[in-house]
């Protein structure tokens, strides 16, 4: 993958994902980050740090990002969410704005 | 999440984040106000996009929204405060561009504060009804920038001497114009309105006002009509350039109003080169100008098509009444046509065929036709001199083209009954003497004119053609059943049957017929009146027509076309050389104003006086005598002597076709009144005369008077009666 087109997610604990842009703009916060005018460090370096959600946390919500560009394109399917993971996967979606 | 996962129960705040640190607020609002700085100071780059929008969502999170808000509030003023300051300083022409690059770094830090507080946007600003961020940075913008003592008049000022300037012929920066006219736009319409097109247009309005002022003292028409034409032009050109769509319609109510409502009537009246002038020089390119242009502003075309009409009904009334012009009926006719088909190019040309127009002209035309009593008459003799000689070698469809006109001319004519006579008679002479050019031409007309008029108003003129064409089978039936050797050596005879009352009516005067000649009538009639019964026959002398043989003094001869009266006359001369007017008289029996015109033609024009005259003059006196011209010669073999063609009527024939006029309408009202009573029962005088006009307006126009008398003749008659109570009202009596 290009590095143009993906962008490098970076939880509490410091563990890096590298996922799509495509997939990042799912969320309304992250789509801002990486499109506002004017160069914040996030759009020059391709790398976002969210030093308040854990990893675990992280890798749903990407697991989501990609769910849900399939779900777009008509592929009904069942995304999975343990129990334990909803009340702080809510509260990222909040931030996130997904 | 998922819509599955997003049940509705509730979410207590994130415990174990809240810090009660009371500096917390006021500390994270500082990162964020060194954020804002530092965006207006294009030092972005440095900032962490998460961190700005994890701290504003904290403090909207934590209930200091209101704190936030208020901070960008007056952060956002303070920095604009500061950009108005540059903008005041900038000089001159560089004023325009300091205030749109600033504008354009304005948005887009703007934009950028709104990504940062998008948090803000979503959750705090609706369920506290603030203004978004996007619109509070406008709004801003407007208070501290656009509206700023010193910048709002500068900038007016800027914009509107810009507009003057390009108006006067310079070259502007319309991109830069385009930005800032946009951003005012941006603003909101109110903005835009107020600080800009408001002042705009009273400018414009001055400016045109002064300028048509200009031009109307030093151009003539045409000229200026282009002027305002290409102002105009400029102006919508300006509009698509760097103005708002919406601006159009008021800026061209500007300039119609300046340049051409508040000078309509002097444009169109202006002499040598107004509308008139435009009219009768056919300017078509000016005309069509002035009607787009004029149509844009209210009355403007009725303007023009009220100047057209009383210019069209002064030219007709000037033509038809013109004592020169009625000398020649055809001239007269075809100047008629003439004016009308300059008009309808016109009109076709300038005027967009606009109906109004044509049915100006029409109503025109109307109008001046029937201020000339002869019209119908002349109407007439055109169509008997085209239809004499006017169509010889010309195509099928040409003649169509010259009898639609004609048609034309006579839907004008109020009185088409008075046409019909005339038209009848002339018919009849053409028939009479074989000179119609072409049947199919006539009968063309014919039709033309049932289509008009209806069945009633060509059925006598069909029966003229009917009887010509029994006429014929009749002579050669009559030919047929005489021996060949009885007829040898008598005249010749052509015998037209005419039924009586499809005819124009004629008194049926008699002559004595020369013996010769009454001979081969008196067969003629005993042959018909044997295949016919319960007919009667009577001769009609003054229509037929006679070629005689005859040889003079030198022994040429000749052969001598003239009529009945004519041959009548000259027969005598056979027996003798020499006769008086008396003798003459006598012998024939023709009516003496006949007898004279007869004479004269025979005895006073030059080159076909086959008579002598003593003594001799002109005129035709009681006591003169005739001789036969022993010495008259001429080059041509066949000698027509002036028959009696159409022609003008006399005064005194005139009067009398009048009369027949008067006397055939009058059945024809009665007819009207009666049929309308019998459908009414009971009408009041008004009402009927409005009625009866309406129902004979296709033939002619009654007279009020007239019908007045035809009613009390028919309640003489007892047809109707007056109301015992209202004497107004009558009543028919079945």
């Amino acid at each position: 993958m290009k590095k143009e087109e993906t962008v490098k997610l970076i939880s509490a604990e410091g563990f890096e994902f590298i996922i799509d842009k495509k997939a990042a703009m799912v969320s309304q916060t992250i789509r801002n980050m990486l499109t506002s005018p004017g160069s914040f460090a996030e759009t020059q370096h391709g790398e976002v740090r969210f030093p308040e959600i854990s990893t675990t946390i992280l890798e749903k919500i990407c697991q989501y990002f990609y769910w849900s560009l399939q779900f777009a394109s008509g592929k009904e399917t069942e995304f999975h969410i343990e129990p334990e993971l909803t009340l702080e996967l809510l509260m990222a979606a909040n931030y996130l704005h997904t | 999440m998922s819509t599955q996962k997003r049940r509705n129960f509730k979410i207590e705040a994130f415990k174990h984040r809240v810090e009660l640190d009371p500096k917390y607020a006021e500390k994270t609002w500082k990162v964020l106000e060194h954020a804002i700085q530092e965006i207006y100071n294009h030092n972005a780059s440095g900032l962490s996009f998460e961190e700005l929008y994890r701290n504003a969502y904290n403090m909207v999170l934590h209930k200091y929204g209101e704190k936030l808000y208020s901070g960008l509030v007056t952060t956002m003023t303070w920095h604009l405060k500061e950009i108005s300051k540059i903008i005041e300083a900038a000089q001159g022409g560089l004023f325009l561009e300091e205030l749109n690059r600033k504008w354009g770094e304005h948005n887009k830090a703007l934009q950028m504060i709104r990504d940062i507080l998008m948090y803000m946007d979503r959750t705090f600003v609706p369920s506290n009804h603030k203004t978004p961020v996007h619109e509070l940075g406008l709004n801003l913008w407007r208070d501290n920038i656009i509206h700023s003592s010193k910048i709002q008049t500068r900038l007016l000022y800027t914009l509107l001497e810009l507009v003057h300037r390009e108006r006067t012929g310079e070259v502007i920066n319309r991109g830069l114009m385009r930005n800032i006219i946009k951003m005012l736009m941006d603003l909101g319409a109110s903005v835009y309105q107020e600080d800009f097109e408001k002042p705009f247009l009273e400018v414009s309005a001055n400016f045109y006002s002064v300028e048509s002022q200009q031009f109307i003292e030093c151009c003539d028409c045409g000229e200026y009509l282009k002027k305002a034409e290409r102002r105009l032009n400029e102006e919508m050109e300006r509009v698509s350039h760097y103005l708002d769509a919406k601006s159009e319609s008021k800026i061209t109510n500007v300039v119609e109003r300046e340049m051409i409502a508040n000078h309509m009537q002097r444009l169109v009246h202006m002499e040598n080169s107004g509308l008139v002038n435009m009219l009768i020089d056919d300017k078509y390119e000016d005309l069509a100008r002035m009607y787009s242009l004029f149509r844009r502003v209210p009355d403007g075309l009725s303007t023009i098509r009220d100047v057209m009409t009383s210019h069209l009904r002064d030219t007709g009334k000037q033509l038809v009444t013109d004592p020169e012009r009625l000398k020649d009926p055809v001239d007269f006719v075809q100047r008629l046509l003439d004016e009308k088909d300059k008009h309808d190019k016109i009109i076709h040309l300038a005027f967009n065929n606009d109906k109004t127009f044509q049915n100006a002209l029409n109503s025109s035309f109307e109008y001046f036709i029937n201020l000339n009593p002869r019209s119908p008459e002349f109407i007439s003799l055109f169509v008997d001199d085209k239809l004499r000689k006017g169509l010889k070698g010309v195509s099928e469809e040409d003649v169509e083209v010259v009898l639609d006109k004609v048609m034309m001319l006579f839907r004008y004519l109020q009185e088409k009954d008075v046409f019909e006579k005339y038209y009848k008679q002339h018919l009849a002479k053409r028939l009479l003497s074989g000179k119609t050019v072409s049947d199919d031409a006539e009968r063309s007309l014919i039709v033309k004119l049932k289509t008009e008029c209806g069945y009633q108003f060509t059925s006598k003129l069909e029966g003229m053609f009917t009887d010509m064409k029994t006429s014929q089978d009749t002579m050669q039936g009559f030919y047929a059943s005489q021996s060949p050797e009885t007829s040898a050596d008598s005249p010749t005879l052509a015998v037209q049957v005419l039924t009586t009352g499809s005819w124009p009516t004629q008194p049926t005067t008699t002559c004595n017929l020369p013996a010769e000649i009454l001979g081969v009538c008196e067969k003629f009639r005993t042959y018909y009146l044997g295949t016919h019964t319960g007919r009667r026959l009577s001769w009609q002398t003054n229509m037929g027509t006679a070629d005689l043989k005859a040889t003079f003094g030198k022994g040429q001869k000749h052969e001598l076309n003239v009529s009945t009266y004519q041959m009548c006359i000259l027969m005598l001369f056979n027996s003798s050389d020499r006769l008086n007017y008396r003798e003459i008289e006598q012998a024939t029996e023709i009516p003496a104003s006949d007898l004279k015109r007869c004479l004269q033609s025979l005895a006073c024009v030059k080159g076909k006086n086959v008579l002598r005259k003593e003594p001799m003059s002109k005129d035709i006196g009681e006591d003169d005598v005739f001789f036969f011209n022993d010495k008259f010669s001429s080059k041509f073999y066949k000698v027509k002597i002036g028959t009696v063609v159409a022609q003008k009527e006399s005064e005194p024939e005139k009067q009398e076709t009048r009369q027949r006029v008067e006397e055939d309408r009058k059945p024809q009202i009665e007819a009207a009144i009666v049929r309308i009573m019998k459908s009414r029962r009971v009408l009041d005088h008004n009402n009927i005369v409005a009625e009866v006009t309406k129902q004979l307006q296709s033939r002619f126009l009654p007279n009020p008077v007239v019908i007045k008398k035809r009613i009390e003749s028919l309640i003489e008659r007892e047809f109707l009666e007056r109301d015992k109570v209202d004497r107004k009202l009558y009543r028919y009596l079945a």
